[in-house]
């Protein structure tokens, strides 16, 4: 997979590895701006009321 | 029988690699990708924990601070509203004197000082995920800030800052207080904090049930998650307004002393 993926980015070993730093930035970014705030209710951390029932009610 | 069967097996033993590695190739690319997905699995949970752990915290105390600026910023330029409910010494005000809160916007700041000296958390009115995310929540139905009835407040025990990381240490007689801009209330903790059931919605009730209190008062509960990690349960703490004092006459001795 990763091998696969090295040996399809341009140009040289620098290069290349410039740009996986920015590809591994950019999953960081999305993961913590998008995917992991939605994960994280999901969770039980949030469940901090006593009237959850009711306030799906409301 | 046995002999063939024997040089035939010798056979394709032979043959396997003679076809150009490509069987062991496969065997190889299949272990290495197994094995790339594990470690791409691993290192997603580590971040999510990270994020969990540390990220939702460094988010919640910059919006946290951020609602207490905005805050005092209004307090300090804006028109004080007047007359609080308490302000004026304990006459009751009538239902449906004061507007609601708005929701989602803070009006409030809330100080437990066995939480900590430095320990103040903006009130939000509304108890939704989101309004969570930035401070303690009022539940909209419960009272107003220091009149008869139940000031209830929800707050994150972990993640997003931890506000009640510390709530099992409360103790009968501990402050919280608690100000709106024009007055300083005082409640005093009245028992250990109590562990119920998330559906037992009595314990935010007007004269919260299994509390102790007989009769009308003004009263505010605290609600979390218990256990820390966990949502079985609710951990609650009640207290009674002990006395209240305008912000012109400065903090009261409960903070100071």
């Amino acid at each position: 997979m990763y091998g696969w993926i090295w040996r399809h980015l341009p140009g040289n070993a620098w290069v290349k590895a410039l740009v996986s730093l920015v590809l591994v930035l950019a999953i960081v970014y999305v993961l913590f701006q998008y995917v992991f705030p939605w994960a994280e209710p999901l969770l039980p951390f949030n469940d901090v009321t006593v009237d959850r029932g009711m306030g799906a009610v409301r | 029988m046995t002999v063939r069967s024997g040089a035939a097996a010798r056979s394709g033993a032979r043959g396997r690699p003679g076809a150009g590695g490509r069987p062991g190739g496969v065997a190889r690319l299949v272990v290495r990708t197994v094995s790339e997905v594990c470690v791409t699995a691993g290192t997603l949970i580590v971040l999510f924990v990270v994020y969990v752990l540390f990220w939702t915290g460094v988010r919640a105390d910059s919006a946290m601070d951020g609602e207490i600026g905005k805050l005092q910023d209004q307090w300090s330029t804006g028109p004080v509203a007047a007359g609080t409910p308490g302000a004026t010494g304990g006459q009751p005000s009538g239902p449906g004197k004061q507007p609601p809160y708005e929701n989602g916007k803070s009006f409030a700041v809330m100080y437990i000082p066995r939480f900590g000296a430095d320990w103040s958390k903006p009130v939000l009115e509304g108890t939704a995920v989101d309004v969570l995310k930035k401070g303690l929540g009022h539940y909209g139905r419960t009272a107003r800030l220091g009149e008869t009835g139940n000031f209830a407040v929800a707050g994150h025990r972990r993640t997003y800052g931890d506000p009640f990381k510390d709530f099992p240490r409360l103790r009968p007689g501990d402050a919280v207080v608690l100000t709106d801009g024009t007055t300083w209330f005082t409640y005093r903790i009245d028992r250990r904090p109590y562990r119920t059931l998330p559906t037992d919605i009595g314990v935010i009730d007007p004269v919260p049930r299994e509390s102790g209190y007989s009769g009308p008062g003004r009263y505010l509960t605290l609600t979390t998650c218990e256990p820390e990690w966990g949502h079985s349960h609710r951990l609650i703490a009640w207290a009674h307004l002990d006395s209240t004092q305008p912000v012109e006459r400065g903090r009261p001795s409960a903070l100071t002393g």
